[in-house]
């Protein structure tokens, strides 16, 4: 007997030995990642590519068990796939890249088109949605995975045959409205965002005029017609600009007392002026520095004091806490600045930018009678931290694998035809319930308003003597002569919303490709029928050396749908509307669990790591 | 270190992410708690990762086997030797488990599992037992004997595409917070057979009741001849039940064969299948020539991803048993990944 007996039980040999032969690609290499690699390793995959831009940290390793404590800073993408070598019975090559799987330098089409299947394992949309539209212009099916906390799930894609990852609109963060995080804040989360998105932003970070949105005149305009508060918040903004400059002409101390003084009692003050906000508020206390002041110099000179307060990150600080962190803090920062650091922005495991943040916001909601939070907490909020355990990741990449695997039942090789595979899967969702401990529900086909898989897609292949020598004429007649549009009238637009032809714009037909700018390998093409009649076609310029006779996607553009184009020709993407989709859980109608409603709401899109 | 004494900042630090979903409260009942995996096979090998990550103070693995090739399918601590076949399987791997997380302590005991049964007492010093790939006999022993000194067992085994979890945890409490609704709930309510509102605490600041629920768990040989599946089913759901039940019931009378490219005869299977569907009042139109044919196919392989499902259910399950915030798994889970199927049985 082999090793591989069992794998041949399972999967039946014509299974089994197209899975020995392909190649697939796996993107992200973190919590899903580590679990999903390990299985797919163990199921004998012929080529593993593994895509991941990160390197390990202490609190992945929870759950990212390929990974130990001497791997900390390194690639997780060239150390997974180190650490898999100890168990890969079935001789799987494995091809680590450390990268950005969205950099189309590092991983242009060509280098896509080899994958027979892709399994997604991100953490975020923005990836998320461009390995789908590439899935999309390949038709590489594609496994969609996410978790977060207890809960997670599968998706899987088959490109125009079931929703694509963009079909379901996807929660996107809550946003507050400026005034409250600057005026008038009544929860720690508006203290928070105000300490991260505005005043550590302004004093520290890259200088530009947005402040995070936090001082957009025109959106402050929208929301409160009240003079003497939107100016109040103009000058409050014009002196930051003003402490930022201290930063690099005074000492320490000097800094923390003016910033201190101006954002925690002058600032304060001044709101309280504008009384108007204070008719149905509890009015905000200035904080008094010279209150704290003895105390203060006192403990900055007690080291184990010091110790102590910085040892206990779950403890709420109280106010002289808060200063003595600020205070360190501030000095440090300050100290980073006049040395080699330009600018520094807010990162969850900087502990200095963490430490600002968590003392001004606490200070902040000391002020407004907010409840005060621990620095573990604060972290959560600030760096958008997303509960993570191994077992869900276990459980969700078992199931990604299972359902992946399912798709070399049958022979693709010839054929992208998937409406059998496509009747045969199903999303899952974990749903952990007396009676049952997931969800599965049949794939629904592609949303008609889905602005990403309602246009088609396909490949433009030209070789580079092509792109020299051939005109937008030849491309023009081209498409007319494949796709059939009624009266020859296309338009084509180049990258985001460049014109070089419709039927009233003929000037550059004579051009060469190469000749009109931003006509180069891994740009977008969009090619709108001018009637109206047929669907709009985006082509992903792919020069090769070699591509056969073949130029052209071999599709029929359907009738054009009824979505609007505004959105499908960028990387935007969907708008961000925050639906949930509903699942009906049809099987509880007789099972009567009082603690459970019988209709479960589920979020599509989790985060993950 | 006890239950009392706080997390450190180092333990904090490993455990954010956890702690940030559980809260300390739970990471700290997990530091004390004593664990025993009898056998490390394919979902065995799952469990003891899970939990060596969660973070318990102490796991023992009992395991008196040798590598044998079939091993190399889902147990990944094994290096990439063949010169390990047929060497003892726990002192091969227990470094390589270590390196997860060397602040559980991790013990491995080669001992036979009917020798350990002569002095059942054994068993005093964990706080909980999952048992994997037990055949029917062991399972029952094994039972009697968690059932004598009320230790809470867990079993589970895997099929191929298909797997198992048996509860008997003798009872647990849990206090899970709840919104209040129009009517609040009342202490001493059954709500089924097994499961008992004791206690109601109502907050009027937040409108939540926090509940006191006591799980009742039956003995496992109970399980194997219950008449109360069809209770919990309708029409509709008995029509579509999967064979998988039946089938990998059925598959505790089956020895595991002893070379592994041999299959369970399928005559017998189904005869075994049919039995037991009348057995326990279920249609035996589920039991299909697919079902049959993948069953005698797969009885006893192990299969990656399968036990990756298996084991995350179940060790998650046990770190709800152990955090007391919810009801743990009463008493069967069924795992069936070709239809995408966990149905949870109360047997």
């Amino acid at each position: 007997m082999a090793k591989d007996t069992y794998l041949k039980k399972i999967l039946g040999n014509d299974r089994y030995s197209r899975v020995r032969q392909t190649k697939i690609l796996m993107v992200g290499a973190g919590g899903i990642g580590c679990e999903l690699l390990k299985d797919l390793v163990l199921t004998g995959y012929g080529e593993i590519h593994i895509v991941d831009l990160d390197t390990i940290t202490l609190s992945n390793l929870n759950r990212q068990f390929l990974f130990r404590h001497h791997d900390i800073d390194k690639s997780k993408s060239l150390t997974v796939a180190k650490a898999v070598d100890s168990f890969n019975y079935f001789d799987t090559k494995l091809v680590p890249h450390h990268g950005n799987i969205m950099d189309a330098k590092q991983f242009p089409i060509t280098w896509w088109s080899q994958f027979s299947y892709i399994f997604n394992a991100l953490d975020n949309l923005e990836a998320r949605r461009y390995v789908n539209r590439m899935c999309l212009y390949l038709k590489t099916p594609l496994m969609e995975s996410g978790t977060t906390g207890f809960d997670g799930q599968i998706q899987p894609i088959y490109p125009y045959y079931s929703e694509c990852f963009d079909c379901q609109s996807k929660v996107t963060p809550k946003t507050f409205p400026v005034c409250t995080i600057r005026s008038t804040p009544s929860q720690p989360v508006h203290c928070i965002t105000w300490a991260k998105e505005f005043l550590f932003h302004q004093l520290f970070d890259e200088v530009d005029s947005s402040a995070g949105g936090l001082n957009d005149a025109a959106k402050i305009k929208s929301e409160t017609d009240d003079k003497d508060e939107i100016e109040n918040m103009t000058k409050e903004f014009n002196e930051l600009v003003d402490l930022r400059k201290l930063i690099f002409n005074s000492d320490a101390r000097t800094f923390f007392t003016e910033l201190v003084n101006k954002i925690f009692k002058v600032d304060v003050e001044r709101l309280l002026l504008i009384e108007t906000l204070w008719k149905s508020r509890q009015k905000p206390v200035p904080l008094i520095i010279t209150q704290y002041e003895q105390d203060l110099i006192r403990i900055l000179d007690d080291q184990t004091e010091l110790q102590k307060i910085f040892g206990d990150e779950t403890k709420v600080w109280s106010t002289l806490e808060n200063l003595v962190i600020l205070f360190k803090a501030s000095e440090s920062l300050q100290r980073r600045l006049q040395g080699e650091e330009s600018f520094l922005s807010f990162d969850k495991d900087d502990e200095d930018t963490l430490n600002f943040v968590t003392a001004s916001a606490n200070l902040r909601s000391i002020i407004f009678n907010i409840e005060v939070k621990s620095k573990f907490d604060i972290k959560q909020i600030a760096g958008n931290i997303i509960p993570a355990i191994a077992t869900t990741n276990a459980i969700i990449s078992g199931f990604s694998s299972l359902s992946g695997t399912n798709y070399f039942k049958y022979d693709f090789e010839e054929t992208q035809d998937f409406s059998r595979i496509y009747q045969e899967s199903s999303s899952i969702f974990i749903s952990i319930k007396p009676n049952k401990y997931i969800t599965s529900a049949s794939l629904v086909g592609p949303n008609e308003r889905c602005p990403t898989s309602s246009i088609a897609r396909g490949l433009l292949k030209l070789t580079p003597v092509e792109v020299k020598e051939l005109s937008l004429k030849w491309l023009v007649d081209k498409l007319i002569e494949q796709y059939d549009y009624a009266d020859e009238a296309v338009a084509l637009i180049l990258g985001k919303s460049r014109l070089i032809y419709d039927v009233d714009f003929d000037d550059n037909l004579e051009k060469r490709l190469g000749d009109l700018s931003g006509f180069t390998d891994g740009e977008l093409l969009m090619v709108q029928d001018d009637d109206g009649e047929l669907e709009s076609i985006e082509l992903y310029i792919s020069i090769v050396e070699d591509h056969e006779s073949d130029y052209l996607p071999q599709i029929k553009l359907g009738p054009k749908k009824a979505i609007t184009e505004e959105s499908s020709n960028g990387s935007s993407g969907a708008p961000d509307v925050a639906t949930d989709t509903i699942v009906i859980d049809e099987e509880d109608e007789d099972l009567v669990e009082v603690t459970e409603p019988v209709v479960k709401k589920r979020k599509i899109e989790v985060e993950v790591l | 270190m006890s239950k009392d004494e706080a997390l450190t900042a180092d333990e904090i630090a490993l455990y954010d992410r956890q702690i940030r979903l559980w809260g300390m409260a739970t990471q700290l009942r997990l530091r004390s708690a004593k664990v025993l995996i009898v056998n490390v096979g394919g979902v065995g090998t799952e469990i003891v990762k899970n939990l060596v990550l969660g973070g318990l103070n102490s796991i023992e693995l009992l395991d008196s086997s040798v590598v044998k090739e079939e091993d190399f399918a889902a147990q990944f601590f094994l290096p990439n030797d063949d010169s390990i076949i047929g060497q003892p399987k726990l002192p091969i791997i227990v470094e390589k488990i270590k390196e997860l997380n060397n602040r559980v302590k991790l013990n491995i005991n080669t001992t036979p599992l009917e020798s350990i049964f002569e002095d059942p007492s054994y068993f005093k010093q964990f706080d909980l037992i999952i048992a994997t790939e037990l055949n029917r006999s062991q399972l029952f022993a094994l039972n009697q004997h968690t059932r004598a000194l009320s230790i809470p067992l867990y079993a589970t085994g895997l099929h191929g595409l298909f797997g198992y979890i048996i509860t008997d945890l003798i009872e647990h409490y849990s206090t899970p917070q709840k919104e209040a609704g129009n009517q609040l709930r009342e202490p001493n309510t059954k709500i089924n057979r097994s499961k008992t509102i004791t206690k109601v605490d109502f907050d009027k600041g937040s409108n939540t009741e926090t509940l006191t629920i006591l799980d009742e768990f039956v003995p496992i040989p109970q399980i194997f001849k219950s008449k109360e599946l069809p209770n919990q089913l309708n029409k509709r759901q008995l029509k579509r039940l999967s064979a998988s039940f039946p089938l990998i019931f059925s598959l505790f009378e089956f020895e595991k064969p002893l070379n592994p490219e041999d299959v369970i005869d399928k005559e017998l299977l189904r005869a075994k299948g049919i039995q037991l569907c009348e057995q326990y009042g279920i249609p035996t139109a589920s039991i299909t020539e697919e079902y049959l044919d993948m069953f005698s196919n797969q009885a006893f392989t192990e299969y990656s991803p399968v036990a990756a499902v298996l084991g995350g259910t179940l060790a998650q399950d046990v770190i709800q048993f152990l955090s007391k915030k919810e009801s743990p798994i009463n008493n069967v889970l069924i795992l069936d990944s070709v239809k995408s199927e966990m149905p949870i049985y109360l047997l």
